[in-house]
């Protein structure tokens, strides 16, 4: 009785997060999967069950596939470039130079601030008027004409691209960093008096060492990656057209401005479907690659 | 005499690409010490003269100092929230194992799974409903949710501290409640660090949130007033760099201060990631 009491003391301390959490990420969940399957429209209190007519709307909707296919390839496309870049990048920060505390906080700091901010600032190079920075330098140096950076929109796509790899690479370095220091200086010792010259030292000793580094940063890559909204909205508003539009832009004008929540929460439901499928199998697989390389 | 060379090698192949990652906020000092003509003609070059007007303009304009003033009250009231909750909800995980504590930990972690994409259109209905739109305290009790990472990060810390401490102290006729506050509290600093770091760099800079569930001009947050600026100063880029400035001033205090805690707790974070 008297264990049973304590107990209960302990649970006491439980409460206010599950009050939290439940009410505000929980029962916003369980709705949505709700929802998405009415034709709810936020005014009128009646609705209909439509069962899974919001999903099939979702393929007719030329946005929402603009939107999805974009999420997905900046998903892809800024995971692979910046981890192929933080990895060198990390090495390059872990040498002994003079300048190295200097660049590490040069290549750090962009991580930092709001994206929003940050984005807005490239369109200031990036822009196509007399001030767009890029421009004016192409032109004094190669001679090139004015490139439309943020209206073409293979062009925009790229430039949102570049934008988020720039702010994010210096993170990622950092984090493949903290990793390499923890690599004992007797393996490279034992390389080098077997004769391994550098290059081959860190394609046998580092890179493997730093697979779980590889991924944890891949996972924050991939799963930030699907939930970018910020860089793009502020570049170019998800245009030209619709061709950087994100998920979370289609969730939030589809659903908050124009009050169709039924196909709104169809999004959200297929998107934390998609979050939940690609997080699995990125963590499973390279869980199964760090144990093959080690 | 040979290590020094390569020293500098590495310093001369850094130097390029440190400049370009650095340009951009070159560019944007630069242009704030310039007119719109100047911007227009020379947005590259250095001011010819150190034209102040922007400041005073955007100081005038913009209510920054309040925008800052809800800024910081809401990151400070969320964090602390976040910090208080996560912990209280860590203690009787670690410290009351069990059926159930291993089931309310499952629960918990399964936050981590859900995108705030997922719950946003219930949640503003919700907000609508309780009539928790434009209102601070609203977009906190939002916030409170992420209580789940701290949650998790304090477990992990928590399980570190040995089980004996909490049960000298029940001998000594300390309760459940005062071990808490008193003893475990006090010892989960270095985690608590880590947790404020990352929590306040998530709410001081989220636009999502404030955008769906702030809309008055009195409560906006500072992210909020440069998404307006920006519609506002439209292409008046020396305006817009002037207010990047400031907006980023304290971020670059922060970061110039905390450089060390926020690396520590990156790798905190992904190790237990």
């Amino acid at each position: 009785m008297k264990k049973r009491m304590q107990s209960l003391q302990y649970q006491w301390f439980l409460l206010p997060i599950l009050t939290v959490y439940s009410i505000f990420t929980v029962y916003p969940l369980l709705k949505s999967f709700v929802l998405s399957m009415t034709d709810f429209n936020g005014i009128s209190k009646q609705y209909n069950f439509v069962g899974l007519a919001n999903y099939g709307r979702l393929f007719r909707d030329q946005t929402i596939i603009s939107g999805v296919s974009f999420t997905l390839s900046y998903a892809i496309a800024t995971t692979l470039i910046i981890t192929l870049l933080a990895i060198p990048l990390a090495l390059i920060l872990d040498n002994k130079f003079f300048t190295r505390n200097l660049h590490r906080a040069i290549f750090f700091f962009p991580s930092i601030p709001s994206g929003l901010l940050l984005a807005y600032v490239w369109g200031f190079i990036l822009s196509p008027i007399s001030s767009g920075v890029l421009n004016k330098i192409l032109k004094s140096t190669f001679g090139l004409s004015t490139q439309p950076w943020l209206s073409d929109p293979m062009l925009a796509k790229i430039s949102v691209i570049m934008v988020a790899v720039w702010a994010a690479v210096g993170w990622h370095a950092i984090l493949y960093l903290a990793f390499l220091q923890g690599i004992s200086k007797d393996y490279y010792e034992a390389a080098a008096i077997d004769g391994a010259t550098r290059l081959k030292q860190i394609r046998h000793i580092t890179l493997p060492l730093l697979a779980p580094a590889m991924t944890v940063s891949v996972m924050l890559l991939l799963t930030g990656g699907l939930k970018v909204f910020e860089i793009p909205f502020a570049l170019t508003k998800g245009g030209p057209g619709f061709e950087t539009y994100t998920i979370t832009q289609v969730i939030v004008m589809r659903g908050v401005n124009e009050g169709q929540y039924g196909l709104a929460s169809a999004m959200a439901i297929v998107f934390f479907l998609i979050v939940l499928a690609l997080t699995y199998f990125q963590v499973t697989v390279m869980q199964k690659r760090e144990e093959r390389i080690q | 005499m040979e290590i020094n060379k390569r020293r500098w090698l590495m310093d001369i192949i850094m130097l390029p690409i440190g400049l370009l990652t650095f340009f951009p906020f070159y560019l944007i000092i630069v242009n704030t010490f310039k007119t719109q003509a100047e911007t227009a003609r020379n947005p590259i070059s250095w001011p010819k003269t150190f034209y102040l007007d922007n400041y005073s303009y955007v100081f005038r304009e913009v209510p920054l100092l309040h925008a800052m003033m809800n800024t910081t009250v809401i990151t400070a009231i969320s964090v602390g929230t976040m910090v208080i909750f996560g912990a209280m909800a860590a203690y009787p995980i670690v410290f009351n194992p069990g059926k159930t504590n291993k089931l309310i930990m499952t629960y918990l972690m399964a936050g981590f799974l859900i995108p705030f994409q997922t719950t946003l259109i219930p949640l503003f209905e919700l907000m609508t409903d309780f009539r928790l739109i434009d209102r601070l305290y609203g977009l906190v009790l939002v916030y409170s949710g992420g209580s789940v990472f701290v949650f998790f990060l304090m477990m992990g810390y928590m399980k570190t501290i040995p089980k004996e401490l909490p049960e000298a102290a029940i001998i000594d006729g300390c309760g459940t409640s005062g071990i808490f506050w008193k003893i475990i509290f006090p010892l989960l600093k270095p985690i608590t660090v880590t947790a404020i770091i990352y929590q306040t760099m998530w709410i001081w800079n989220d636009f999502l949130a404030p955008m769906l569930f702030l809309n008055s001009s009195n409560n906006m947050t500072l992210i909020l007033q440069v998404y307006r600026a920006k519609g506002e100063f439209s292409v008046n880029w020396p305006l817009f760099m002037t207010l990047t400035v400031i907006v980023l001033i304290p971020i670059f205090i922060f970061f110039i201060l905390m450089q060390k805690q926020i690396v520590k707790g990156i790798v905190g974070g992904a190790v237990k990631g």
